[in-house]
This record gives structure tokens, sequence and C-alpha cells, in this order.
């Protein structure tokens, strides 16, 4: 789906409305789309800089966006049949609502079933629909926060980033931050699982997702490895049981929930750096915005059959998926269900880490080969990367 | 020392906010230690007030940092314009030594801070002179500091005489300093007081004062009593300490709070399937609710509907079964006549039946003749008297016309009539040929248009049909001769052949050429056979020249020359030539063949009636025969006869009735010997049993030993040796599975030719090689599993191709062999397993409607004896209530 001009840096899905997805790009437009028939419905223009973070509330009526033009703007989101039946005569909007703050804004999102809503910048703010100053502002280290989310299934908790390679946790109810944990690279991103409120992943510039339980910090639950690049962005399918992810390594990639490798690849020749990926409401598809000023719509599972399938059909694609997943142990079945073909940077990549974590393990085999019993000890690879976790 | 510190920090902060004035005052505490001196004299050369005021605002920390407020109004400071501070004082960088000698004035220095507080009559001329007077004898003090000069000065004093500063009071200066800082009070940068412990103020002091006024005495009891049951106040913690105390606090209540979903998220991950979007309505749910909604639209749904809701009956079914019955009920004359009308019709029915039956049976052909052609008459009265029947039968005629000329049935295409076509006409008897001429009457006659029915037919229809019946033989020579036209003209006019394009490269012209030449052969030969043709048509045509139509013909025919038939099998030959050759798709050709067809079946025709002959003569011939073999009645002569017909009907009733014979008892011959063949066999079978029998009835008179059973088993093998092949077999696949190593040797001719190499023999590492491969092939023989095993192949052959169907090693989530071996076990599909469960089986982990949206969890609280059903509950029951309701899978918690 082309349109913008510039790279796209935000997304947003209506949480209401199943076809209608937001993009923001670099040159400030934003853009309301039909996935149906892949065309742009709406525009909404006013940005002056790049729209940083765009976000829906819950009941799809209101808009917000927010850029480093230090602005938050509040849009109304056009009725669904009123889009579809007059697309072209009124295709652009005026926000309802436009606060200045002091300074430039990372991300936004919205509170799930309520009308607050939190932006991130030199500190994390709280917004309220109506009022023109945040409610309330959190502030804990000096530097700037660049992503938030909200916990949909346990709305007043959020977990935001930051660029001293922090995960912070927050509280509303207490108002005050709860808990931060420091990693040894930066966090891009980070959301919530809909289904499991106590975990979350988080995107790693390191090439990994991270799983957490909220409650034990000071390891992750899972190490979620395959990008070769930093993972720029993460959004959890409704089902809570996969996520998607996008990287600057120009691939989207599809994680199970416990798996350590991803169960599938998106790529093409003229997709560039991924900056933001979201998983469709029913969870059959996924869309990407990238550097080429492009989204685009993947079906979340590639071999599904789309449109109306009848019972037999279904029972029998069911049965083949239990075949399927029942032999999925032998060697040669694995094999085929685990093949891609990748680009040409990509594979080489992959295989260039592959040697350099195999080499790293190797070295430290030996050397705990050759000193005293106990005084080399491993760490877990989801132990690995955290620092420390700050109370 | 203390105090130089002090006195410095000063300085430091004056020249900080940079300041060229220093305030002296009075204010520090003044009524430490005599009560009595508490006169107060402000003694300074005065400011003009509006100077004052402009100090005060500019350093408001002045009257803050006096501790009281008693001091504020006694306001008696000194001002003096106050030089820089040295550098050596100020010790920047500390490039100049620092002065050690001051360590003894430390003791002293608390007495001093002390004292001065008395000092409040401090005058302003000694501030003022103290500048002139006594030039301190320190070397190191700057000069320029006067305070620092009067403060020696007393200190010297006291050191002379050895008495307090009190006895100097008149000379003291006053020296307790109020200073602005630089810097709030914080616990890094203390204030003074807390530097200098001493001189805390205590109660008492705030309370000497009001010694004696009204509700003193009150006052002090009460802070008597306080006194006694004081208790420390600890300062309050540090900020940051405070707000991580607060977030760990913020932190492990949202913990406990996250701590609740737990048993939700631990059902859904054990859950073998998970629902999503279960709760859209699509309306009725039901086939109860949906005929509810029906209405009846059209008559007849109406007219049952008032009868399905009439009011009786409703109320019948409401109320009782029996009263329905009532409604039932008719009247015994009633029923009566209608079982005989029923009984009349269905024994009416039978009659009818029983009649066509003996109808249908009747075999003769008389009667069926005449009754078809009662049938004929009757329609064709019909057809004249009614001219509805007459168009019905002129369709009729039309569908058989249309389906006739539609398969084309009787035109010889039948498989039977294409074998003898091919066979050719010198093969066939009369008979065939008959056969093969009334089809092709037969279709002449279902193809002849009807023009009497119809009038509306196309002219050249007409015309077509005109040529049929009028002329075939002229129309025939007339094709003929066009065909033959249309040959010569193409034999003459040779194409040119293209210069340009695809067609002109060498190749594609040689092939034009040889395309062309065989046409023109095909041409030639073509030309050849329509001269016959013609001929013959001559021929036949000159002798029946008067006659018209097709049965004028006869038996006049008798002699009609050999050589047309063998035109007629030539011509016949040729056709399929041509078909065969219908790859060049010649117009010519076709037309040509066409012609040729139209001849032959003129030709047919005519035959018609000789053949009829012929074949009527042979039948008398071959009955005769019978007759002359004399034994009419046996079954195996007449079969025979009949299978031999054919080759009968090729001769002619003069010859042959001998051979025929001869033949006859010839096959007679061959049936009676296999007959006794058969009885030999019998004889044979009958012998055998018999010797069967004198085995069995000798074998109880002989005296016979039971052999054991070994014998037995030996004697029953005796030929084969089990055990040696086996032994064999066993050594074959040792061999496949590891090979024996090959025998060293030397390339062929190597070394050869001098006997220095014979002689040595082989190298002694091929030698070592051998020994060594053939070490390791015993002892991998030995580690073989069936080493030990005598009767046993265990191979140990790998196949590759089943390796990729197994795992190597233990998959994941199971933790014994045999678990995982159990679930491989089952078959999932639907030929093993009923349909019923073949759902369960093969639900994928997730279930979800394409379209629908899913919402993120909610929480609902479980309570405990749900908790333990839920485990309990089988996979369907659980599909089922998640299925239903609004929040799906936690509905039935919510109950």
């Amino acid at each position: 789906m082309d349109g913008h001009r510039d790279s796209i840096k935000c997304m947003a899905k209506n949480p209401n409305y199943l076809k209608a997805i937001f993009s923001g790009s670099d040159d400030g437009d934003i853009r309301l789309w039909d996935l149906a028939s892949r065309r742009t419905v709406c525009q909404f223009p006013g940005h002056q800089g790049a729209v940083q973070g765009l976000t829906v509330s819950t009941d799809g009526s209101v808009l917000v966006s927010c850029g480093s033009d230090c602005t938050v703007r509040l849009w109304n989101v056009p009725d669904a049949n009123l889009a579809d039946s007059d697309n072209l005569s009124d295709n652009s909007a005026k926000p309802v609502a436009v606060y200045v703050w002091k300074n430039a804004f990372r991300a936004v999102d919205h509170q799930w079933d309520g009308d607050l809503f939190a932006t991130a910048g030199a500190q994390v703010d709280i917004w309220n629909h109506n009022r023109s100053q945040p409610v309330n502002t959190f502030d804990w280290g000096a530097d700037t926060t660049i992503s938030v989310r909200f916990n949909p299934g346990e709305p007043n908790i959020l977990a935001t980033s930051a660029n001293d390679r922090s995960i912070t946790l927050y509280d509303l109810r207490m108002s005050s931050p709860a808990r931060k944990v420091i990693m040894r690279t930066k966090t891009n991103s980070i959301a919530w699982n809909p289904m499991e409120p106590m975990n979350f992943t988080s995107a790693n510039e390191d090439c990994n997702c991270y799983s957490y339980d909220a409650r034990k910090l000071e390891e992750a639950k899972c190490v979620h490895k395959d990008h070769v690049s930093a993972v720029m962005d993460i959004d959890f399918s409704p089902t809570g049981r996969e996520f998607v992810t996008g990287s600057y390594d120009r691939t989207v990639r599809i994680f199970q929930y416990n798996g350590g490798h991803s169960r599938e690849i998106y790529h093409t020749k003229r997709m560039q750096r991924v900056f933001c990926v979201k998983c469709s409401c029913d969870a059959s598809y996924v869309i990407s915005g990238s550097d080429d000023t492009n989204l685009r719509l993947w079906k979340a599972k590639a071999s599904e059959q789309l449109g109306v399938v009848l019972p037999r059909e279904r029972k029998k694609h069911e049965y083949l998926e239990a075949v399927k997943n029942r032999y999925k142990h032998l060697p040669e079945v694995k094999r085929i269900v685990r093949h891609r073909h990748l680009p040409r940077p990509v594979y080489k990549a992959a295989n260039l880490r592959r040697t350099m974590i195999e080499a790293e393990r190797r070295k430290e085999q030996r050397r705990k080969a050759h000193s005293a019993p106990g005084s080399i000890v491993t760490e877990p690879v989801r132990k690995r990367r955290i620092i420390k976790e700050v109370e | 020392m203390a105090v130089k510190k002090r006195k410095e920090r000063a300085f430091g902060g004056e020249s900080g906010n940079s300041k060229k004035f220093k305030k002296y005052s009075n204010s520090k505490g003044p009524m430490k230690k005599n009560k009595n001196d508490t006169r107060k004299k402000g003694k300074g050369p005065r400011l003009p007030s509006a100077l004052r005021t402009e100090l005060d605002r500019l350093d408001p920390k002045i009257a803050s940092d006096s501790d009281d407020g008693i001091d504020l109004d006694v306001g008696n400071d000194v001002y003096e314009y106050e030089e820089e501070v040295p550098q050596e004082e100020s010790r920047k960088n500390r490039r100049f030594d620092p002065v050690e000698n001051y360590d003894y004035e430390l003791p002293e220095d608390f007495e001093d801070e002390n004292v001065p507080s008395d000092d409040e009559d401090d005058d302003g001329d000694f501030g003022v002179g103290g500048n002139k007077g006594s030039r301190n004898d320190d070397v190191d003090a700057s000069d320029g500091d006067e305070e620092e000069d009067d403060e020696r000065h007393l200190r010297m004093l006291q050191g002379v005489t050895g008495m307090s500063t009190d006895a100097f009071g008149g000379k003291k200066k006053r020296n307790s300093v109020v200073i602005s800082e630089a810097h709030p009070e914080s616990e890094y940068n203390p204030t003074r007081d807390v530097l200098e412990g001493d001189s805390h103020i205590t109660l008492q002091d705030l309370l000497d004062p009001i010694q004696g006024k009204a509700g003193y005495s009150k006052l002090r009891k009460r802070v008597q009593h306080m006194d006694r049951k004081s208790t420390s106040v600890q300062a309050p913690l540090p900020k940051v300490d405070r707000e991580k105390l607060e977030r760990m606090a913020v932190y492990e209540h949202s913990k406990k709070d996250i701590t609740k979903w737990e048993h939700l998220v631990k059902r859904n991950r054990e859950a073998p399937t998970v629902f999503f979007g279960g709760d859209v309505d699509l309306g009725f749910s039901t086939v109860g609710a949906i005929a509810s909604e029906f209405e009846p639209r059209t008559e007849f749904e109406k007219k049952i509907a008032s009868l399905v809701y009439d009011d009786k009956v409703m109320e019948a079914h409401k109320a009782d079964g029996s009263k329905l019955l009532e409604l039932n009920k008719i009247s015994e004359e009633d029923y009566m006549k209608h079982r005989d009308h029923v009984a009349k019709m269905r024994s009416l029915l039978f009659r009818h039946e029983m009649k066509q039956k003996r109808i249908k049976k009747i075999k003769s052909k008389t009667y069926h003749r005449l009754k078809n052609k009662d049938k004929l008459k009757v329609e064709s009265a019909e057809m004249l008297m009614d001219p509805e029947a007459a168009k019905e039968q002129a369709r009729k005629q039309e569908f058989k016309r249309a389906e006739e000329r539609l398969t084309l049935k009787h035109k010889n295409k039948s498989k039977w009539a294409r074998r003898i076509l091919e066979r050719g006409l010198n093969a066939q008897d009369e008979g065939t040929r008959a056969a093969l001429a009334e089809q092709l009457h037969q279709h002449a006659l279902l193809t002849r248009k009807i023009n009497t029915v119809k009038d509306s037919s196309s002219s050249s229809d007409s015309s077509s049909d005109d040529d049929d019946e009028g002329s075939n033989e002229d129309r025939a020579s007339e094709l003929l001769e066009k065909a033959k036209e249309k040959t010569l003209k193409v034999l003459e006019d040779d194409e040119e052949l293209p210069n340009s394009g695809v067609l002109s490269l060498p190749f594609m012209v040689r092939g034009l050429k040889k395309r062309r030449e065989e046409a023109i052969e095909e041409a030639k030969l073509a030309l050849q056979e329509y001269e016959q043709l013609e001929g013959t048509n001559d021929a036949e045509n000159s002798k029946p020249a008067t006659a018209s139509g097709r049965r004028v013909f006869g038996r006049a025919n008798n002699e009609v020359p050999d050589s047309n038939k063998k035109t007629k099998t030539d011509n016949k030959m040729k056709m399929d030539n041509y078909y065969g050759n219908s790859d060049s798709e010649d117009d010519l050709e076709a037309k040509a063949n066409v012609n040729i067809e139209g001849c032959k079946r003129n030709d047919v025709e005519k035959d018609v009636g000789p053949n009829y002959d012929r074949k009527e003569a042979a039948d008398v011939s071959i009955f005769k025969n019978f007759d002359d073999n004399g034994d009419p009645g046996s079954k195996t002569t007449y079969e025979v006869a009949i299978f031999a017909s054919d080759s009968w009907r090729k001769m002619k009733s003069e010859n042959g009735v001998d051979k025929n014979a001869k033949k006859l008892q010839q096959v007679k011959e061959a049936i009676v010997h296999n007959k006794d063949m058969e009885e030999g066999e019998e004889d044979s079978d009958s012998e055998r049993e018999q010797m069967v029998d004198g085995i069995l009835s000798s074998a109880p008179k002989e005296s016979y030993e039971l052999p054991s059973q070994s014998e037995l088993i030996r004697h029953a093998f005796a030929g084969d040796d089990v055990e040696e092949e086996f032994e064999k077999d066993k050594q074959e696949i040792l061999n496949e599975e590891n090979p024996e190593p090959d025998k060293p040797v030397l390339l062929p001719g190597w070394g050869q030719w001098t006997h220095v190499q014979q002689k040595k023999g082989l190298p002694w590492w091929m030698l070592k090689e051998h020994e060594d491969a053939k070490r390791k092939r015993e002892e991998s023989l030995k580690k073989r599993k069936d080493a030990q095993l005598k009767h046993v192949i265990i191979s140990e052959k790998v196949d590759k191709k089943a390796e990729k169907l197994q795992t190597k090693s233990l998959p994941y989530p199971f933790t014994s062999k045999e678990l995982f071996e159990q679930s491989m076990r089952m078959p999932i599909g639907s030929e093993s397993n009923p349909e019923t469960a073949i759902r369960s089986l093969n639900r994928p982990e997730v279930v979800k409607k394409p379209g629908v949206i899913i919402k993120p969890i909610k929480f609902v609280e479980m309570h405990h004896h749900e908790k333990s059903e839920d485990y309990k509950r089988s996979g369907q029951k659980q599909k089922k209530n998640k299925s239903k309701g609004a929040s799906g899978k936690n509905k039935k918690q919510s109950n």
C-alpha cells in the first residue's frame, strides 16, 4: 500500500474496526488505510515534523498522534461506513485538539478501556483526552524514553524503554514507577501479551527479543533469536500465542510466544528497513511499514487459504495440519517445514552470527576447562544480557 | 582556627557574591552566659535607612541566618568597605603555604565563640578604630584584615592575663558574623550551628526572657514534662531513598496484583485448544427458531397453514391426543365404500397385468406382424382422419430422420460392417452383402425427405432429393467428371514457389516440392480410378437403362461381370488408402471419396437381389448337407455345422457336399476322441483311489511302530538341511554388511617382468593393511548383536531412506521413549477413527474465526470448586462451554 512520501515511522490499528490501519510517516503525514481495498481512506495533515507515535482509543473514535514537533494531536476517526461511501469528497481531517508541550515526543500509547494515554519523550507523561497538560509525569533517570506500552489486560500498568538501555515499569494507581531493568543494549519496543498480562516481550538492539515476566525481571523467560539486525518493532497477535517483529535487516518475522526461533520470515526485494509492524485484530494478517514508504499486508499464516472455507475443506485442512504437527519431530518433515529462502545478505549475516556465537561458546568452554572448577560460571543466555535490576 | 575557617568561608561566600561589603552583626548568642548584660546599643556608624533596606533586600539571608528574631530589631550593624581577600588568604590553588601555627588556639576558640555573645555593647569606634589600633604581630596574617587583627588582639590579651574574654568585654569586638551563604542549607552544606555543636539554643534560653510573666510557670511545667518524656525525632530520609522505598512498595503491590491472572493464564496454556471469537451472534441458532419465523406466502402454504392452525386441531393438540382421533372419525358406510372401490381397482389392475403378460409371451411372428400391421393401419387411418395425429406421425418421422442423419447408424459404420468391408467384398457371400445393402437401404429410407408432411423445406434440399431419387447414376457420373476436371486442373497449374518469407527457405522449398509431387501422383491415381469407374458405370447403365428406381434390377444381374466386382474391391481399398492419406487434406480427394462411395452404394444396392438369391441357395445347400449327413439330431454336429457355415457359404451348392460330410465326420471323430480321453482320465482316477485304499487297508495289518517326533521331522525334512542354509544366509548377510577386505593385489603387470617382485611377494605395508582390515572386520563381527545368537540374524544395516523418518533423539515435550511412541501410535485419520473422534483429534491449538476481533483477556474470578471441576472436564465438554456465551471460555466461571 503506497502513498506516503517518506518512511513510515509508526502505525496504529483500530481496536474496534478490523479493516482500518493508521500510519504516520517522517514527513508528518498520517493516513488511514482500508485494508480490504488497500487504499487511503483519509489523511490527517498537521504535523510539522516526523510523526513518532500513533494510537487509537479502545472504542476506535479518537486517534492520538505525537511527533517531533512537540505536539500531541487528537483526531476524530471518521466513521467506517461514511469513509466507505464517500472517500473522494473529503479525505482530510482536522485535529480536534492540539496540545503543545515542552519536549519532542517519541512514542504514544493509549490505555485499554480508559481515556488516558501516555507519551514518551524526555519523560513519561500521562494525558487525559480533555486536558491540555499531562495529568501525571514520571521521570526516573535522565535519558529519553523511546517507547511506551500500556498493558491491555491490566490497564494501569505500563512499560517503557529508554535510551539508557533500561526497561521501566510504571503503575498508574500509585502514580509511581515500579521497577527498572537495565540491559546491555537498548530496547526499541515493548509489547505486552494480551492474553497473559504479566508477560511482555521487548525488541532489543542486539537482534534478539526477550520475553519477561513482569514479576521476575532478573532474568528473561525466553530469548527469541533469529534476526540479524536490530529489532525495531514488535506486536503481539491478539491470540497471545505469537508475535510479529520487524527488523532493521529488512525482514519481518513471526515468533511463537515461547519459541526460541521464528516460525516464519517475510521479506521482499523492495522492502527496506522495517520500522513498525502490527498484527491485525483478528490475528490473521500482519502489516508492516518500512523505510521504502510502503505498508505491506501479509498473511499471518502463509499457507492459509483465504476466503470462505467449507466445513469439509476445513476438516481436511485441520487433518493435514494435525498430521504435520504430529510428525514435526522427524528430520525430513522438520527440514521441509523449516525450509525458507532467505535474501543473501540475511543468510550470510545469519551464518556469520552463528559462527561468532559458536566461537564465543567454544572459547568459554575452553576457558572453563582450563581454570579451577567453579571459578568460571556460565551465565545462561536469558541472564547474560541483563546488567541489573534497579529498585 | 575554626573561627578563621569560618571567616574564610564567609569571605569566599562574599567574593562569590562579588560584594564589597562586609556586614557585622552582633546577633550571635547574646544571652549565653551573662544574662544580665542585656543592654543593646547600636553604636556603629549608622547607615542611612534607605541604604540598609537596600542591603537587606540584596541579602535576605541575613535575617534567616540569625537564630532568633530578637536580633532583628537590634540592627546595630557595622558596615565597612571591604577589600578583596588577599590571595594568600583565599589560598587559591594552594599557591601559598598554609599556616599551621593556629593549632594552639583551638580550645580557646570555642571559648572565644561563646564569649563574644555578651558583647552587645560593642562600640562602633572599636570597629572603626580596630583598623588603626593594635596591628597584629602575626606574621602571616594579612594586614588588611582588621577583624582578624582584633580577634588576635583579644586572644593575645587573653593569653597574657589568663582571664576570660569577659574581662575584656569593653574591648571585645562583636565578632558574631552574619554570613550570607552561597548555598542553601543541606546535609552537604551545614550551617554554622551544626559545625559548632555548642551553640544550640535550648528551650531554657527561650524561656528565660519571659520569666515572671503570666503563664510562665505553666509553660515551664509543660516543658519539664516534655523533657522527661522526650524522644528524639529522626531526620527524614533523603529523597533518593524515599523514592526507592516507594518504588519497591509499588512494585510489590503491582506484582501481587498481577499474580491474580495466574490461574487464567495457566488454564489457557494447558488447554489443548484455545477458542477465540466464539461470541459472534449469527442470528437463528436452531431449526425451531427458524421455523417459528415462517409465514405462509403461496396459496398452497396458506391452505396447509389454515388446516394446521385450525382452531379445533390446535385445541385438540393442546388438550389431548384422543380428541384428535375424534376429529378423524368417518362413518362405517363410507369406509366400506372406500374399501370396495379400492378392491375393485386392484382386481382390475391385476387382470390387466395378467393380460399384458400373456400377450408379451406370444412368440408368433405372424401375430406380431399382424399386430404391427394393425397398428400401422390404425395410425394411417388416424393420419387421414385426424390432422393432429398426422402431424404427430410426421413429427416422429422427422425425429427419426434427424436421428439417422445424426448417428449414421445404418451407413455400415458398425464394427461388424467395417470389418467386413475391410476384408473386401471378395470374402463375402451374398448373405452379408445383402445385409449390408439392407442397412444402406434403411438409411436411405430414413434420411429421405418427407415432402408431403413439410412443404416448407428448403429448395436445395428438395433438389438434391430429386437427384437422389431420379438418377443416381447420372449424378454419380457427373460428379466423377467434375472430380476429373479438378484433378486435371491441379495437375496442370503448378504453383509458383514463393520467393520470400519463411516459405522461401531452402528446406521449406524442398518440403513443398515433395508434397506437390505426392499430390500429383495421387491425383493421377485418382484419375485412373475415375476412368475405371466410369467404365463400369457405363456397363451397368447400358443394361438397365430403361429401368428406374432401385428394386427393378431383379435377377437379371446374374451375369454381373467379375471385372466389375474387382473394380469395386479395388475402389474400396483405394478408399482406405485415401482415408489414410487424409493428412494432405486436399479438397479434391475428399470429393473423390464421396463420389466413389456414392458409386459403391449404387453397386451394392444393385447387387441386393442376386445376393439374396445366392444366400437362399446356400442355405438350401446347407440343409441338404445336413440331411446328407444323416445325423441331424446330434447336438454337437449341429453346432459344428453352424460354426462352419461361414466357410460353407463361400462354396456353391454344386461343389463340396462330400467335402462337408468329410469335415463333419472329422469333427465328430475329434469330439469322440476327446470323450475317450476323458473317460480314460476318469479311469485313472478311480485306479488311484483303489491304490490308496489298498495302502490304507494294508497298513494296520503289518506291525507298525509309531516313530518319535524328532524322527518324524527328520524323515519329513530329510532332503533339506535348513540349518546349513541358514548358516549360509547369515554368512552372506554378514559379508554384505561387513564386507571382507579385498586381497591385496599389485597392478597387473607391475614388476612382473622381473622375478624380484615375484620372489619378494607383496610389500609389507600392503600385507599389514590387509591384516588390519581383517582384524577390524572380526572385531565388528564380534560386536554385532547376533554374534552370540546362533539362530538369529539381526541386521545392522541402516536404511537411509527410513532414517529420515525416524527421530534420533527424544523430542522436547516427551520425557520417555514409551510416551513418545504411544503418542505416535494412534492414528488420527478419518480411516481409522470414528467421525465423532476425528474433530477432537485434529483440532488445532488455536481456533479463531477470520474477521472476528479478538479482545484482550478479561479477568474473571475463579472459584475453588470450579477449578477442580475444570480440570476434570474433557476436551469436548470444554469446547462446548467455551464456545458458548459472551466471554467465551470464562463464562462458566462467572455464573
